[in-house]
């Protein structure tokens, strides 16, 4: 990612690595954060993407690497001479000073004078400016969190940087501070490198998202590119919900690779594909959820040709009410996920019906076969095998 | 099918909620707090109200006490004995400060850089009392004594001459000297301004020393704004522990001072023990409490920790 002129909050970690004795937290890594962005280091905990923020922030020393800001190379700078702010998992206030002193606290140490102004401002953006003089433990989670992102951003940093800063908020709150901090970042314009495990909370904020797991990034895009087209196990089953089929490539037709799965082909874009594609060589096949209609084995006849489909037979179903989920087994996949928005309800699709599974060949997605399938699922087996290595 | 148009109704008035079925336990706390209270009352309160009717008695040895209250013995013993009170606070706030210099450090190091050595250390902090009081206020003689090396070493350093003219040692002694007293009553009380210490710096979550440095706070600047605000609760009472006990006490001033450094201690000791005049005993022990509760308030009123704790 080459910048333009104005590389003032690029964020540039060239190789830079962590080692714990014999324990490697972060692999050597390459990552730029261009100036303005809203950056999200996602992965399940113990995955690096924490102590990957911590080097940015220079309270980890990282064992190999250097870590940019614009053009100046900070790796060897203290954190209190980086223009990097934090916003802590646990916010950090200090307990012996009241808000307005805990966010005059960096302007002070920075020999500013005449701070009231600007943290009276600062207060009313956070919409606390009533709280001024009360002190961090008297203040709800939700104004506790507001303040440290308060403290952080009056001094106007390059880049700041987001630990889990929503992880000790109930869900409602939760919602409510994304877009809160998403405004904040739109009006201030200041780089954001926020770190969290909650994928919906990645991709609700972020313009690009790096998905983490052991140490390494397996992906990074937008967050519509990496739900479309995860290019690994770990990222389909992390973000959101995929059902993974084990093929065997059969043939090629044009851009497309022809797959035999069970007795049925199955078409998958050669683009959507990131594994090597040779005759008969294995790979996996997936498909998200929502992307496949659900049909009744004596309509089959009335699907389109050109769709991939698999046949099988409801084992569950419930009702969420914008929608359907159903559990199907098939003879490729056991538990076959699909949903079905509730438009015209088929009242024949209920457990123990023959059905058809089918879908655009333009959604499916494929990859090396040589992975865990559970890899990034809840219980994050994937984690588990990287710490037993 | 029926709709439910109708809440269920409510429960049923609280009668039989007015009386709790916990009947069993409501003594119990008192029961619990029985042994504590006997022991006040046997060791504290009774011994107070006997000195306090002690110190308002005249009479002699011979003739027996009567209670007369005679308020004036009061006066008599702090116009006597004014000396050993100042030298009884100069002393024992001297050794608090040389205590919270001392052990500031030594509790901040066991608390953030100790890591695997921590329980060690605290372990040696704690070493000392597994011998006695007096004996180790008898080894300060041994290693304090004339001629002996450290009194050697500090006369080659001619540290000595510098004390000698501030009025705390006495020539080439060090022994029967203020400096002596005062070296003891730090040693011996240091370890009850290390632990409170520790204690408050242990509490200090270590992600506020990141924020400091983090909003710009060099490390002396986050010690100063930070850390040592916050280890405020454990300065207090490791000075109140320090300070309290030294200033009553005598078996240093005993064995390594002389008779130009006695405390008030050693006054009530001799009161009591030797000349026999036990209202002025009394008294003099009922000012210094007086004397200690006023300066102990006055000082948690100042150092403003109440909300900290």
């Amino acid at each position: 990612m080459k910048t333009t002129t104005d590389a003032g909050g690029d964020v540039r970690l060239s190789g830079i690595s962590k080692t714990y004795g014999s324990f490697t937290a972060v692999h050597p890594l390459d990552l730029t954060v261009p100036q303005g962005s809203f950056f999200a280091l996602l992965g399940a905990s113990g995955c690096g993407k924490t102590t990957t923020l911590r080097m940015i922030a220079g309270l980890e020393e990282p064992t190999s690497g250097t870590v940019h800001l614009g053009d100046q190379d900070v790796t060897a700078l203290p954190p209190y001479k980086r223009p990097v702010n934090t916003v802590f998992q646990s916010y950090a206030l200090f307990p012996h000073l009241d808000i307005f002193e805990n966010v005059a606290f960096g302007l002070r140490r920075r020999g500013i004078k005449g701070v009231k102004q600007q943290v009276g401002d600062m207060l009313d953006l956070v919409q606390l400016g009533e709280q001024a003089r009360k002190k961090p433990h008297q203040l709800s989670g939700g104004q506790q969190q507001r303040v440290a992102v308060a403290r952080a951003l009056i001094n106007h940093p390059k880049v700041l940087l987001l630990d889990e800063p929503l992880g000790a908020l109930d869900l409602k709150l939760r919602r409510q501070m994304q877009l809160e901090l998403k405004r904040i970042q739109t009006e201030v314009g200041i780089t954001f490198v926020h770190v969290t495990h909650d994928q919906e909370e990645a991709m609700t904020m972020a313009d690009t998202v790096a998905v983490m797991n052991g140490g390494r990034v397996e992906q990074l895009g937008s967050p519509a590119d990496l739900y479309e087209n995860p290019r690994s196990t770990f990222v389909a089953n992390f973000l959101g919900t995929s059902n993974l089929i084990e093929a065997e490539v059969d043939s090629r037709s044009g851009e497309d690779i022809v797959l035999k799965a069970g007795d049925g082909k199955l078409v998958l874009p050669e683009a959507r594909c990131a594994a090597p594609t040779t005759t008969g060589g294995k790979v996996l096949v997936g498909i998200r959820p929502e992307k496949i209609s659900l049909t009744h084995a004596d309509d089959a006849g009335g699907i389109p040709e050109g769709r991939n489909r698999i046949t099988g037979t409801i084992a569950a179903t419930s009702f969420i009410g914008v929608s359907t989920q159903y559990v199907v087994d098939s003879a490729v996949c056991p538990e076959f996920e699909v949903y079905v928005q509730n438009v015209d309800r088929d009242s024949r699709l209920a457990p123990g019906a023959e059905v058809v599974l089918h879908w655009s060949p333009a959604h499916t997605f494929g990859f090396d076969a040589a992975q865990s399938l559970l890899a990034g699922t809840t219980g994050s087996a994937g984690l588990d095998e990287e710490a037993a290595l | 099918m029926a709709t439910l148009t109708e809440a269920p109704p409510p429960l049923a008035p609280t009668a039989p909620q007015a009386e709790p079925p916990r009947r069993r336990g409501r003594w119990t706390p008192y029961w619990l707090l029985l042994p504590g209270m006997l022991w006040l009352l046997v060791f504290f309160a009774l011994p107070m109200i006997y000195q306090a009717s002690t110190s308002v008695q005249t009479g002699s040895l011979e003739e027996g006490y009567k209670v007369t209250w005679h308020f004036a013995t009061y006066w008599d013993a702090l116009a006597d004995y004014w000396p050993q009170f100042l030298r009884s606070v100069l002393y024992a706030a001297a050794a608090t400060v040389l205590c919270l210099v001392l052990g500031y450090p030594l509790a901040y190091l066991i608390a953030f850089r100790a890591g695997r050595w921590r329980n060690l250390i605290m372990v040696l902090v704690i070493a000392p009392f597994f011998t006695s009081f007096l004996i180790r206020t008898l080894a300060w003689k041994t290693i304090l004594s004339d001629g002996g090396p450290v009194v050697g070493a500090l006369n080659t350093l001619h540290v000595l001459d510098v004390t000698s003219w501030l009025g705390w040692t006495a020539g080439d002694r060090v022994l029967a000297t203020p400096l002596a007293v005062v070296c003891g009553l730090t040693y011996n009380f240091l370890p009850f301004m290390i632990l409170p210490l520790y204690t408050s710096l242990e509490r200090i979550d270590g992600r506020l020393h990141e924020a400091a440095g983090d909003l710009y706070a060099r490390p002396v600047t986050t010690f100063r704004k930070v850390t040592f605000p916050l280890s405020m609760p454990g300065v207090v009472s490791g000075t109140l522990l320090t300070f309290i006990p030294a200033s009553g006490d005598y078996v240093n001033a005993e064995l390594l001072g002389s008779t130009d450094t006695r405390m008030i201690g050693n006054v009530i000791q001799t009161q009591f023990l030797r000349v026999l005049d036990y209202p002025t005993a009394a008294a003099l022990s009922f000012i210094l409490m007086a004397a200690i509760l006023f300066m102990v308030t006055f000082y948690i009123r100042r150092s403003g920790t109440e909300d900290l704790v």
